[in-house]
C-alpha cells in the first residue's frame, strides 16, 4: 500500500480525532454498555479497520467478530506501551478500561464479512498441513477463529498476519503469555507467507 | 509503514522472553530425531507446556489469561457466590485491573499489585465510597507486596523496592529506594513472579519460582529467600519449593507455612498442589526430584528417594493452584475459626476436569491433624467448559475489623466476606 494512502488514513484519523475524541471521553465510563456509544466511538476505528470493523487494507486488521477479551486486551497493550504502533499508540492513550471493553464488546459482536481475497489454490494443502504441525488450532481453535484472548485468523488481512508473525519471531510483537514467540520460532519465511496467504483466505465458519 | 517495521524488526535483538524462549528452542531443537522428509521442525515448548509426553503435544488444555481490562461486577453473577452460614461476600471495590497481592496500610489504605500489568494501586475508603488510585507505574511484574511500618516493600521479577511514607502521599508517592537488586539476571523463563511478605524476624520473605514445569533449577531457583531490608543480604529458607506464591508465619509458633504448586502433564490427579511448613532450617521440598512428599518424578527420580525431602502438611489437590494464604486472626469471625488457614485456590487449567477456583478453610484438630474444606465457593460454572469459571481468586487480606478480603486478578474485582450473628 502506497504512502499516499496511509497519509491520507492519518489525516482522517486527525481529523476524527479532533472532532470526535472529545465527545468520546466525555462519555465516561457510564455508557459502557450502551451500544450506541460504542457505536459512535467505533466510527473513529472504521476510518483505518473499515465499516463494522471489516478492513479493507491489507495491513491493518479486522475487528469484526474477533473475542472481545483479545480486542480489549490489545488496547489495553498499545495504552501501556508494551505494543507499539504509530497510530494506535496515541489512539489507545486517551481510552479507559471501560472504552476498551465497550469498543472491545461492539466489534466482537460485529459480523465478518467474507476474506478480501482468495488463497493461493496450489498452496492450501500444505499451508493447512503447516497450521496442524505447528498446533495453531490448539489455541486458535479447530477453525481459527479465536478465543478468550486469542485472535480470530480465519479471513485476516494477509499483511497484517504476515507483519505479526514476523514480529512474534523477532521477539519485538508484544506477548503477554510468551505463546506465539515461542511458536514462531520455528517458522520459516516460506512458512509464514504460507501462513499468512492461507488464513486470509479462510472464509468464516 | 510495513516496509519500516519489517526493517527496524529485523534488527532488533530478541529480548526478555523471546531470547530465553530461543535457547529453549535449541535445547529442544536438539534433541529431536532428524526428520525424514524436509519438514520444519515442530514449534517449541513454551515454559507451561515443558514436560508434556508426546501424546500430550495434542492437548488442548491451556492456562487462562486475566481480563486486562477489568469486567464490571455489574455485569458478572456475584450472587451465585456462597459461604457459610452467617457469613457475607459482596463486592468492595471493582476497576482494578488484574489485582493479585493485597497489603494492608496502618490508616486502612488496601494496596493491590499486578503480574501481567506494572501497576500498583491503592484503594481508598473515603466515607463508604471506595478509590482506586493507580500510584506506582512501569514495574516489572510487580507481583509481591507488602507493608510495614509506613512503608510499603514491592517485589517485581528482579528486586525489591521500599517506599518509606507512601500512605501518607499516595497521590505523590515516593521515589523507591532499592532494598536488593539483581534478582533475575538472566531473566527466566517460567515462574519469575515473586511473592513477598515480612516475617516475624524483620526480613522479607519471597519465592524464586523454577524456571519452567520440569526442570533443572539453578541454586537459587526453586526455592524461599529472605533479605533482611537493613543490610540486603540474602539467605535461603527452604528449597526444591517449585512456586510458592503464597506464605504466613503460624501465629503461635512462628513457623513459616506456604502453599506450592506442583508440576504439571502427569495427569489428572497427580501430583497434588501442597501446604507446607518450615520447621527447621533450609528443608528441601523435593523439587525436580520429588512430589508431594511420595511421588518420584518420572524422570528427575530416577535412582533418587523422596525419604530424604521433607513432606507436605497437606495434599491440596492436583492442579488447584494455591494462591495467596493467611492464618485468620480476626476479630469477627466465630471463635473456632481463630489460627485457621484460609488458601485462595487460583483453579486448575491442566486438569481435563476443572477444580478449585474457591477460598478453602483449613483446620486443625486437637493432635494438628488438618482438614480442609471450601469457604468462599461459586466462581467454577462448569468443570469441562473453556472457560469454566467467571472469576479466579487469588490473594486474601484480613482488615482492621477482622473482615477478609479475596482479589481476583481475572476480573479485577476485591471481594469482602464479613461475618455477623
Amino acid at each position: 500500500m502506497g504512502a499516499t494512502h496511509r497519509a491520507r488514513q492519518a489525516a482522517t484519523v486527525a481529523a476524527v480525532l479532533a472532532a470526535g475524541l472529545p465527545m468520546a471521553l466525555a462519555c465516561g465510563s457510564a455508557v459502557a454498555a450502551d451500544a450506541d456509544a460504542a457505536r459512535e466511538k467505533a466510527q473513529l476505528c472504521a476510518v483505518c479497520h473499515g465499516p463494522e470493523g471489516n478492513s479493507t487494507n491489507p495491513a491493518v486488521p479486522s475487528l469484526a467478530g474477533q473475542p472481545a477479551q483479545f480486542i480489549a486486551t490489545q488496547l489495553f497493550q498499545f495504552r501501556e506501551g508494551n505494543r507499539k504502533d504509530p497510530q494506535m499508540t496515541p489512539l489507545a492513550a486517551g481510552l479507559s478500561n471501560a472504552d476498551m471493553n465497550a469498543l472491545a464488546a461492539y466489534f466482537s459482536r460485529q459480523k465478518p464479512a467474507a476474506p478480501a481475497r482468495a488463497s493461493d489454490p496450489a498452496a492450501v494443502a500444505a499451508a493447512q498441513r503447516l497450521t496442524e504441525q505447528y498446533h495453531c488450532v490448539q489455541c486458535h481453535g479447530a477453525a481459527l477463529a479465536g478465543q478468550q484472548h486469542i485472535p480470530r485468523l480465519s479471513g485476516q488481512q494477509r499483511d497484517y498476519l504476515r507483519a505479526q508473525l514476523i514480529g512474534f519471531k523477532a521477539g519485538t510483537r508484544a506477548d503477554m503469555d510468551g505463546n506465539m514467540t515461542s511458536a514462531a520460532q520455528a517458522l520459516s519465511e516460506k512458512d509464514i507467507e504460507l501462513l499468512a496467504d492461507y488464513l486470509s483466505g479462510l472464509d468464516r465458519p | 509503514m510495513l516496509a519500516v517495521s519489517l526493517r527496524s524488526l529485523r534488527f532488533v535483538p530478541p529480548a526478555g522472553v523471546g531470547f530465553a524462549m530461543l535457547l529453549l528452542c535449541g535445547a529442544a531443537a536438539a534433541q529431536q530425531a532428524p526428520a525424514a522428509a524436509p519438514a520444519p521442525a515442530a514449534a517449541p515448548a513454551q515454559p507451561w507446556q515443558q514436560g508434556r509426553s508426546a501424546a500430550q503435544e495434542e492437548s488442548t488444555l491451556h492456562p487462562f489469561a486475566p481480563h486486562m481490562t477489568g469486567r464490571p461486577a455489574q455485569e458478572l453473577p456475584i450472587n451465585t457466590l456462597r459461604v457459610p452460614p452467617g457469613f457475607k461476600v459482596e463486592v468492595w471495590v471493582d476497576g482494578v485491573p488484574e489485582a493479585r497481592s493485597l497489603a494492608l496500610g496502618d490508616k486502612g489504605t488496601v494496596f493491590v499489585s499486578n503480574r501481567n500489568g506494572k501497576n500498583v494501586y491503592a484503594v481508598v475508603d473515603r466515607g463508604g465510597k471506595r478509590e482506586v488510585k493507580t500510584i506506582l507505574k512501569g514495574l516489572d511484574a510487580p507481583n509481591g507486596i507488602t507493608f510495614s511500618k509506613g512503608t510499603l516493600y514491592v517485589a517485581e521479577r528482579g528486586r525489591i523496592t521500599r517506599y518509606d511514607g507512601i500512605e501518607g502521599q499516595l497521590d505523590t508517592p515516593p521515589a523507591a529506594k532499592v532494598v536488593i537488586d539483581n534478582l533475575d539476571p538472566n531473566r527466566q523463563p517460567g515462574h519469575f513472579w515473586k511473592f513477598l511478605a515480612l516475617g516475624p524476624d524483620g526480613k522479607l520473605y519471597f519465592n524464586v519460582g523454577a524456571p519452567g514445569n520440569i526442570v533443572m533449577p539453578n541454586y537459587m531457583q526453586a526455592s524461599i529467600m529472605r533479605v533482611d531490608p537493613g543490610k540486603g543480604v540474602l539467605e535461603t529458607v527452604a528449597l526444591g519449593v517449585r512456586n510458592s506464591v503464597g506464605f504466613d508465619w503460624n501465629p503461635k509458633t512462628k513457623e513459616l507455612w506456604f502453599t506450592n504448586h506442583g508440576r504439571d502433564w502427569l495427569g489428572d490427579d497427580a501430583p497434588n498442589d501442597t501446604l507446607n511448613r518450615v520447621s527447621k532450617r533450609v528443608p528441601n521440598f523435593g523439587y525436580p526430584f520429588c512430589h508431594q512428599g511420595d511421588i518420584l518424578d518420572p524422570e528427575y527420580g530416577k535412582n533418587r528417594s523422596c525419604a530424604e525431602f521433607t513432606p507436605p502438611v497437606l495434599k491440596l489437590g492436583a492442579h488447584i493452584a494455591p494462591l495467596g494464604m493467611r492464618f485468620y486472626t480476626g476479630k469477627m469471625f466465630p471463635a473456632e475459626y481463630q489460627n485457621n488457614i484460609f488458601i485462595a485456590m487460583h483453579g486448575s487449567w491442566n486438569r481435563n476436569t476443572k477444580q478449585g477456583y474457591n477460598v478453602t478453610r483449613v483446620t486443625f484438630d486437637a493432635d494438628g491433624t488438618p482438614t480442609m474444606r471450601p469457604f468462599l465457593t461459586g466462581f467454577l460454572t462448569d468443570a469441562k467448559a473453556d472457560p469454566p469459571m467467571w472469576g479466579r481468586p487469588v490473594d486474601l487480606l484480613v482488615l482492621h475489623d477482622g473482615s477478609m478480603l479475596v482479589s481476583d486478578d481475572y476480573n479485577g474485582i476485591i471481594y469482602r466476606v464479613s461475618y455477623a450473628k
